[in-house]
């Protein structure tokens, strides 16, 4: 009798697991359902948030697509923790994850072993042709000439200012090179405001473009990867920086202020007066800032004797892309297709105050009509950041005295000193 | 006597099973990772490639990793103290009759039933604020903000330390009210003041909790990872005042920033060794430091 309880146990054992591990090996579901599909399911890893814009708008659409062709999506909002952490971890243990999204460099690098070539699905149905040419330049560039993944929500990299502030200091032209620059603060200054704020977050960036226009980022790469902080390049940014800090530029609590609250105390109520961020910015303060706060946008100003000039500049997008083990490739690519085009990506400019993927939809949203001369202008890409971030072993120290340097608390001998200490020489 | 046996290892089995498969297994993987150069920590054994101690090698060669092991010195010892120190003290006042106990000892073990997270912000955001702060007439008065790159390691270490006083003072509570009260009925008959009776009786009997304690501390400082991130912000590199191992072994092996880095899982084992070996040493240095307790009360 025992040994038959136990072996009937076994038996509903096995099926269970058996019913679990087929569980985890397809999202197809092919047997029975909508007649054009088959009702298929495509497995949807997002790197936003439920509670974000980009996540509502997201939501809505998969809903929409979900009613418009019968093809199940079953949306996962990871965040970018979670998909920075569990991504590749799932694809490694074999998980059916369909598609996926992050940024631009994370999937052409990171997760390139893992995602299929879409240039078949992207000829058969006709993607191209209402895509941003230089974003899809870019996925192919990046991903060794393939088209690999799918850009959408373009964003880049320029000083956001208040341009009620610069009409009350009388600024009337945008600054093109650092001389410039400096005048506009001068006289943002004047009118009692502070010119520039920053958060800890973003601090590295303000190296990254300095020193990118000077050198190029190939060569940033090279001194923060190699520890060559007695490049003449490097000096010379300290010292621009210390200037801009002797002066008084920065506002007062530039080195304490944790993100968000450069952004919003600052920029969002209207102390300062500009701000060296992404085009995510104005989204991020929109509840602060309100609906008539008028936005303005310039590339980072050329430098004296620097390699770079205007046409070059930070810009980038997310990505999708589609699990080469993925079973509905071709439904996976229609999730892609609908929500990067026509209304899905308008839903997702207007929440997110963001760049539309989409070239039909040429309508951006009022407060980013700043960043359309600035996006033209540019002809060569540097990554975010622009390689300044590129040694995880010294980003730590550079955040630390980039802070340090715009708080007027070293000068710029000593940043090139406490950079050379931090890589051991 | 076989049958014992036999029934010994049923019993046994599936215990062991489990402790092999969720301890014995990742601690013996992990050893072997850290002679390895490895992309991704869920990358095939086939894909590692064999680096001796190289890992270990440029452990030792990296700066901001010996500002991490200096940050965690800094909080074990200087964070320890304050905490031993300041929890004890409030255990003694709190079992001295004092009216309200109840409603002190909730308060103060209140911040450990709230998120990290939540408290964080409140201490960045309302405390230390250099516009607003609660303490911002302070930082004024010495003429520093509190969140700058040079107090921010102290400002996160007190905040830090505020959420913990609660927990071990709670520890310390329980040992001291196990403590008979003929003992101090006999001290004072004595004359023995309070003072002297807590110099002589409370603190030789808590050697036993003291122990728990520095040992409950040192697991949560060699763990600290958490309180790091969420004061240099998720999602962007921590400052070398702040790092500690464990946040530098994260970043090793996730690198879960804004920007694409090269990672080495190896590194973040050899880390993990690192610090196993550190938690061995400081419990071995702290059993010869406090012996187990030889008195019975």
């Amino acid at each position: 009798m025992k040994k038959l309880i136990a072996l009937s146990l076994a038996v509903v054992m096995s099926i269970g697991l058996a019913a679990c591990s087929s569980g985890g090996q397809t999202s197809s579901g092919s047997d029975g359902g909508n007649a054009q599909t088959d009702g298929k399911t495509v497995v949807y890893w997002s790197m936003w948030e439920a509670t974000e814009p980009q996540g509502q708008a997201i939501q809505q659409s998969v809903e929409a697509f979900e009613a418009e062709t019968g093809i199940n999506v079953d949306l996962q909002f990871k965040g970018r923790t979670g998909i920075r952490e569990g991504l590749q971890p799932a694809l490694d243990a074999g998980q059916v994850v369909d598609v996926f999204d992050e940024s631009t460099d994370r999937i052409n690098t990171i997760f390139l072993p893992y995602v299929m070539d879409l240039e078949e699905l992207a000829a058969k149905y006709n993607y191209e042709e209402t895509a941003e040419p230089s974003l899809m330049s870019l996925c192919r560039e990046l991903a060794g000439g393939k088209l690999m993944s799918i850009p959408y929500q373009p964003s880049l990299w320029a000083f956001f200012y208040n341009q009620d502030i610069l009409d009350e200091a009388g600024v009337t032209e945008l600054p093109t090179t650092w001389d410039e620059f400096l005048e506009m603060c001068e006289k943002i200054k004047q009118a009692g405001y502070a010119p520039i704020t920053c958060d800890d977050a973003y601090s590295t960036a303000m190296f990254g473009h300095h020193l990118s226009r000077l050198v190029g980022e190939d060569r940033v790469v090279e001194i923060v990867t190699n520890g060559e902080w007695d490049d003449p390049a490097v000096l010379q940014f300290a010292k621009d920086y210390e200037e801009l800090a002797s002066k008084g530029y920065f506002v007062d609590t530039i080195a304490s202020n944790v993100w968000p609250s450069g952004q919003i105390a600052d920029i969002g109520s209207g102390n300062a007066a500009m701000y060296l961020n992404g085009s995510w910015l104005p989204n991020e303060i929109k509840d602060t800032t309100g609906p008539d706060f008028r936005w303005g946008c310039f590339a980072y100003p050329e430098l004296e004797g620097g390699e770079y000039g205007l046409e070059a500049g930070s810009y980038g997008a997310q990505c999708f892309a589609i699990n080469k083990e993925s079973q509905v490739s071709d439904e996976a690519f229609q999730l892609i297709n609908y929500l990067t085009k026509g209304e899905a990506d308008q839903l997702l400019s207007e929440l997110s105050v963001g760049i539309p993927a989409d070239t039909t939809n040429t309508e951006w949203p009022e407060m980013l009509e700043c960043v359309k001369p600035v996006m033209s202008s540019f002809t060569v890409r540097w990554s975010t950041y622009c390689g300044a971030n590129s040694n995880s072993d010294i980003t730590p120290a550079l955040k630390e005295n980039v802070l340090k340097l715009c708080g007027g608390m070293i000068t710029a001998d000593e940043f090139v000193a406490n950079m050379m200490a931090a890589s051991g020489k | 006597m076989k049958r014992n046996k036999k029934t010994l290892i049923a019993f046994l089995l599936p215990a062991m099973i489990f402790f092999t498969t969720v301890f014995v297994y990742p601690v013996i993987r992990t050893a072997l990772m850290s002679l390895y150069e490895i992309d991704n920590v869920t990358a095939k054994v086939s894909q590692w490639r064999f680096s001796g101690i190289e890992n270990y090698i440029k452990l030792m060669n990296t700066p901001v990793f010996h500002s991490a092991l200096w940050n965690l010195l800094k909080i074990w010892l200087i964070g320890g103290v304050a905490v031993m120190g300041l929890s004890l003290f409030l255990a003694v006042v709190l079992s001295s009759g004092v009216k309200g106990k109840k409603v002190f000892r909730a308060i103060l073990y209140f911040p450990n039933i709230v998120s990290a997270v939540a408290l964080a912000v409140m201490w960045q955001q309302y405390v230390y604020s250099s516009k607003f702060g609660l303490l911002k007439p302070l930082a004024d008065f010495f003429g520093w903000q509190w969140l700058d790159p040079d107090h921010k390691f102290a400002a996160m270490l007190i905040a830090y330390c505020f959420g913990m006083v609660g927990y071990h003072m709670l520890i310390f509570l329980s040992g001291i009210e196990r403590i008979g009260q003929q003992y101090f009925e006999a001290a004072t008959i004595d004359g023995a003041n309070r003072f002297k009776q807590f110099l002589f009786i409370t603190l030789p009997l808590l050697r036993g909790v003291f122990k728990t304690n520095i040992t409950m501390w040192s697991v949560s400082s060699i763990g600290f990872f958490v309180w790091s991130q969420l004061f240099a912000g998720t999602g962007v590199a921590i400052e070398a005042s702040l790092i500690t191992p464990l946040a530098y072994l994260y970043n090793q092996t996730f690198s879960n920033t804004d920007v694409v880095v090269e990672r080495n899982a190896g590194v973040g084992a050899a880390v993990g060794v690192v610090m196993a070996v550190l938690v061995v040493i400081v419990f071995w240095i702290t059993s010869k430091l406090i012996p187990d307790d030889d008195i019975e009360f």
